[in-house]
This record gives C-alpha cells, sequence and structure tokens, in this order.
C-alpha cells in the first residue's frame, strides 16, 4: 500500500493497530503525521532541515515502541507526538547553544529588493529568520498555534504549560514578529503604507 | 498614521505570512519515509522475537531459593549452618564451660574469665592492682 491516507480512521487506533503487528497501519500514521512533524521540527530547529529529520525520525520511532502499550482514549497521538518531538528540539537546541553559537546564521541587512520580484518563498523564508530571532518556548507556542493550527488547550498539553501560558506566550511572540518583519515590509511586498 | 493602524496592518501582515508558510510545509523525503519504515520494521521484528522466545524454566534449587526470600536468604542460612558445624567441632572453652557446667546443674560461682577466656588477663592485671 502506499503512502496514502485514510481520515476515516483515527490515529489513535491506527497505532493500536500497529501494536498489534499491521504494518499497513504504520504505513498510514507515517503518511499522515510525518510531514507535520517534521514541519514542526524543522521551524523549531531554526530551518536546520537534517537535524529536523533526525528528530522526525526519532519521534517516529519512539511513537512504534510505545504502540503496544497504547489504550484508546487515553491521549491523542499527536499530542503525545509533538511533545516527543519538541522535547527532541530542545534537547538539540541546547547542545547547540553549547558548541556552535557563532555558526547561527544572522539575519539579512534590510536590503531592498524589487517588489515584483518578491514570491511567498521570500516571505517563508524571512518567516523563518523571524522565528529564529524568538525565544525557543515562544517559537514552539506561535509554530503550534499558527503554522500547525492547534487549538490553544492542546498546545497547553503539547508544551505542559496552562492555556494562559499558552496564550501570553503567543501574544508575546507574534509582537516581536511583526516588529522584525514590519522592518521588511517593503521588501517583502506589502508596501509602506 | 496611529498605532491601531500600524498593529491592524502588522497583524494582517503576519496572517499572510502564516498563511504562506502552511502553503509551503516541508514535504518529507521518500528516504526519509523509508527511514521511518524500516524502524517500524525493526520494532515489530524485535517484539515478535522477544514474544516467540521461550521463557526460562527455573530449577528446583532455585524455586527453593525464591520460597525461602531468594539468594541473600540462602547466604544466611549457609552461614547460620556453617557457624553451627564450627561450634559443634571446635568446642570453645566459653561453650563448654556453659554446657559442661552451667547446664549439668553446679552451683559453683562463674568468673568472666571462664566465659571469656581472652579476658584472663586483664582480670589478674585489675587483682593486681586491688592488692
Amino acid at each position: 500500500m502506499a503512502f496514502d491516507d485514510a481520515q476515516a480512521v483515527s490515529d489513535e487506533a491506527l497505532l493500536v493497530a500497529f501494536g498489534n503487528g499491521d504494518r499497513e497501519a504504520a504505513q498510514r500514521l507515517t503518511a499522515r503525521l510525518a510531514p507535520r512533524v517534521l514541519g514542526f521540527a524543522v521551524r523549531s530547529l531554526g530551518g536546520d532541515r537534517a537535524e529536523a529529520e533526525d528528530v522526525t525520525q526519532e519521534a517516529m520511532l519512539r511513537l512504534w515502541k510505545i504502540a503496544p502499550e497504547w489504550r484508546q482514549g487515553e491521549a491523542k497521538v499527536t499530542t503525545w507526538l509533538f511533545r516527543v518531538t519538541a522535547n527532541l528540539c530542545t534537547d538539540r537546541l541546547r547542545k547547540r547553544r553549547g558548541v556552535d553559537l557563532d555558526s547561527v546564521p544572522e539575519p539579512e541587512d534590510h536590503a531592498p529588493a524589487a517588489v515584483d520580484g518578491m514570491i511567498a518563498a521570500d516571505r517563508v523564508q524571512a518567516l523563518d529568520r523571524a522565528l529564529g530571532e524568538l525565544p525557543e518556548r515562544q517559537r514552539q507556542a506561535v509554530v503550534l498555534r499558527h503554522l500547525e493550527g492547534m487549538a490553544n488547550p492542546e498546545i497547553a498539553e503539547v508544551m505542559e504549560i496552562s492555556v494562559e501560558a499558552v496564550e501570553s506566550l503567543t501574544a508575546r511572540g507574534k509582537r516581536t514578529l511583526a516588529r522584525i518583519l514590519s522592518g521588511r515590509r517593503e521588501g517583502l511586498g506589502y508596501g509602506s503604507q | 498614521m496611529g498605532r491601531s493602524d500600524e498593529t491592524d496592518r502588522n497583524a494582517v501582515m503576519l496572517e499572510d505570512v502564516f498563511s504562506a508558510a502552511r502553503d509551503e510545509a516541508p514535504v518529507p523525503s521518500q528516504a526519509l519515509l523509508g527511514r521511518i519504515m524500516a524502524d517500524a520494521d525493526d520494532v515489530t521484528r524485535a517484539r515478535d522475537a522477544a514474544r516467540a522466545a521461550p521463557v526460562r524454566r527455573r530449577g528446583a534449587f532455585a524455586a527453593i531459593a525464591a520460597a525461602i526470600g531468594g539468594w541473600p536468604a540462602v547466604a544466611g542460612m549457609a552461614t547460620a549452618a556453617g557457624a553451627g558445624v564450627w561450634i559443634g567441632v571446635a568446642q570453645p572453652p566459653a561453650l563448654s564451660t556453659l554446657t559442661g557446667t552451667m547446664l549439668t546443674g553446679t552451683t559453683a560461682q562463674y568468673q568472666l574469665e571462664e566465659f571469656a577466656p581472652g579476658y584472663a588477663a586483664l582480670v589478674s592485671f585489675e587483682e593486681e592492682l586491688a592488692e
């Protein structure tokens, strides 16, 4: 079976099926969850694709290992998986801080660029760089809320904090992002007014 | 331009940038998907192997040891048995005094050194001092 997706079956049911030896269930879970985990990891790690792939593989491996013990109704697979991913990213960032702080790319100068030449990819790149300037927890909250589309209560479970704390982190994160990106408004094709 | 206008413009810009980022989410390579499935297969194989492995039967001696509290209890019993044999064979003076006189009904007064011959020199020294 190809890496397709059948939304009719819940993640939890698929994980229990894999725990009982159903390989196809693992394929469907991989197709469904790996892209989301990778996206979250890439942005949590400041755009480091190779490291994000390692984190994704490790998070999925932990999911496979816990499958036989999973009980439906106890937790959401996505919540558990994103929490594992967030912790793995935090570990990697801590190690990175210790060894190669200087290698973190500096944000580009606000060099003027032709508005017509700006495309969505440039905006995404600018967002990734701006996200890289946020404190880690603010970055995770903003990515989960605005890029993964999670609701605040689920983010609170993933990050193991209160809903109020999530609201505060995302609000502060967005204010900082707006401040950083507003300096590049013209360059990103939004005009000066 | 007022502060709220600026805030609104930034909110619109941010939502636009978030939307572009959602549309350009990273796509896992086939190599990564393959590695993830290979891990799933490894985990399944390891689990099946663990289920298929024969359960090791416990020997009779190990079963007895477990029944009386495990190997620490067996070690304690062995030490006690060894001490018993030694006492029987060596018959330390203090013990022979106890079994040969006290427990056979004599009415003699017993001195410290009879039970602990090692203290005999100390007792003699104290007596000399007293004199």
